[in-house]
């Protein structure tokens, strides 16, 4: 019997949280744990993942070398097999998939890695056919589908070269294509800029950002590179000693890092360091006549405000920046300065105060004479 | 020289190079099989079975450590066996084929292992089976490799094959023995190791220029 539909039904569901994006991969509680050799300890590489990388998005896990970063991408397409927990693929289970299934699901699975593993005997065409000769696919299919790929990553005049005749980014070209090559929906990235120049980094992101805008393709990387996080990333995990601790959106993670390994990571890219000439004549105790040195962090909104402006005529005094570094996450503006202003103690409390009231983050590194 | 020397020459060039065409010819056909089963076999590689792995890696060992000579007569039993007799030319290709296929087995398990596993990763990231990656991947990348190690079996056959004339064997090793050594024919001597340098200069440099072309890592833009 039909319940009487009452008009008011439908605000109860608008008031419901909305459903997290659709999850294309899932780790729920995953460890992985490798036998010692010999008579050693079994290591235990990561332990409690918990990560949802939302369908159609760019997620970066970024981590120094041996944090677990490998091995957590490895478990996406069963180059490793999880010790513990579960790990859903599109909804589907895959924790206890045979090999057999592995190779079907890798198979709409690209990867790419970190030194291109292009085979040397095989001219750039070959390569990105490989996949398809593998999946059977008939040659006329992979002529066509081949010559298409090439295209998209700008190569098709070098189909019959051999990868020793191909510079660095090149090869990384001819590896994206080869991973896209029987139309995946998810794509590996395993270090794939490291081994690349900063110029031809941002030309293999801008190739990797253009694949998922425009293909739909949702991309995983690991990296231990900061700028590729910030370049290309939606979210970002901080993976350390097998645990990840910290995660969320790129631009929420870099300015407001809550874990050290995480602030120490955006340090290196947007921190601005005390310049040299000064770092010997900062000392800790104020005298009188003294300026006191800080940094001033900006982010989102606040950062495109007149700040050093609106900081002079609110304490009133004269401010002098000693360096700076504005940079963007993603399009939105973030960064720091180093300024000094004439204060000592007494009159330092109104400073904070005042930068407080601009909504800055600011911390004293110092006095100078 | 007499035309009946020559001819002799000429008639044991052909021996040689027919024993160490069947024996390189068997031998590769066997031992490129066992080398890859060699080199991919141990403990988490692609076809895992390092049991089978250490009795046929011993078993290599045995073969290849067996002075040649006494490989010859320890196996005349499996010659018979196999060629129906022990003794001239057709039977020779046995030990030689015996003596050949761990070499070559050898010689393909260390060019295969030279393949970078990253490759072995890159193919099992696309789906591919043990079999494809072993046919798309580990023997075309190691083809320069195996090209070289199989010139160096066909030179250490050509000097194998010279000692089977123990057994009947002819060939121009057995002709060198029994003309120019104990008939003190020295000019019979000298053309045998004139003919011999020849051959293995030959397959070395056949050998060196078809492996320089397969191997496409040497390109430069």
């Amino acid at each position: 019997m039909n319940a009487p539909v009452k008009p008011g039904a439908f605000r109860v569901e608008a008031l419901l949280p909305t459903p997290p994006a659709d999850a294309i991969i899932r780790f729920e509680a995953v460890g992985k744990t490798f036998a010692g050799r010999d008579s050693q300890e079994p290591v235990t590489a990561l332990a409690g993942i918990d990560l949802v990388v939302p369908r159609g998005s760019i997620v970066g896990v970024i981590g120094r070398s041996g944090a677990g970063k490998s091995t957590l991408i490895r478990l996406v397409n069963g180059l490793e097999r999880a010790s513990s927990g579960r790990i859903l693929i599109e909804g589907e289970d895959v924790t206890n998939l045979t090999e057999a299934g592995w190779r079907e699901r890798r198979r709409a699975t690209g990867m790419i890695f970190q030194h291109f593993n292009l085979l040397s005997s095989r001219t750039v065409f070959d390569n990105v056919a490989l996949p398809l000769e593998i999946a059977g696919v008939p040659r006329a299919k992979i002529e066509a589908q081949v010559s298409r790929l090439l295209a998209l990553v700008g190569l098709s005049d070098k189909r019959e070269r051999y990868p020793a005749e191909l510079s660095g980014g090149q090869k990384q070209r001819v590896g994206i294509a080869r991973a896209l090559a029987t139309e995946p929906k998810v794509l590996l990235c395993d270090e794939a800029t490291s081994a690349l120049d900063p110029e031809t980094t941002r030309s293999i992101l801008a190739l990797l950002k253009q694949v998922n805008r425009e293909l739909g393709i949702t991309i995983l990387l690991i990296t231990h590179e900061i700028p590729v996080i910030k370049e290309i990333c939606d979210r970002v995990a901080v993976i350390e000693g097998g645990r990840i601790v910290e995660e969320g959106e790129t631009f929420e993670v870099m300015t407001r890092p809550r874990h050290p390994t995480t602030a120490s990571f955006v340090e290196a890219v947007t921190g601005v360091e005390v310049p040299d000439y000064l770092a010997g004549r900062i000392h800790q105790q104020a005298l009188a006549g003294d300026h006191a040195v800080l940094r001033i962090a900006f982010t989102g909104e606040n950062a495109t405000t007149p700040v050093i402006s609106r900081l002079s005529a609110v304490i009133g005094v004269d401010v002098n920046i000693l360096a700076g570094r504005i940079d963007a996450i993603g399009d939105k503006p973030f960064g720091s300065l180093l300024v000094s202003v004439p204060a000592s103690e007494p009159e330092l409390a109104a400073v904070f105060g005042a930068l407080k009231s601009l909504d800055l983050k600011a911390e004293l590194v110092g006095h100078v004479s | 020289m007499s035309p009946e020397l020559i001819r002799l020459i000429i008639e044991a060039t052909g021996d040689t190079l027919l024993m160490v065409a069947i024996a390189a010819g068997l031998g590769t056909a066997l031992g490129l099989p066992l080398g890859v089963f060699l080199a991919t076999s141990k403990k988490g590689e692609l076809f895992a079975a390092p049991a089978v792995n250490a009795v046929l890696g011993a078993l290599v060992n045995a073969t290849r450590s067996t002075p040649f000579i006494i490989l010859v007569v320890a196996i005349i039993p499996f010659t018979r066996l196999i060629a129906g007799t022990s003794i001239g030319t057709f039977a020779a290709t046995v030990p030689l084929t015996v003596a050949a296929t761990p070499f070559i087995a050898r010689l393909i398990e260390g060019a295969i292992r030279e393949v970078d596993q990253g490759l072995v990763e890159a193919a099992r990231s696309m789906g591919a089976t043990p079999l494809q990656i072993v046919r798309k991947v580990l023997v075309p990348e190691a083809l320069p490799a195996i090209v070289l190690g199989l010139t160096l079996a066909l030179v250490s056959l050509l000097g194998f094959s010279a000692m089977v004339g123990a057994v009947g064997g002819g060939g121009l090793g057995d002709l060198g023995i029994r003309y120019g050594y104990q008939r003190f024919m020295p000019d019979v001597m000298a053309i045998v190791v004139a003919v011999l340098i020849v051959l293995v200069q030959t397959v070395q440099s056949v050998g060196d220029r078809l492996s320089r072309r397969l191997n496409k890592r040497l390109r430069h833009a």
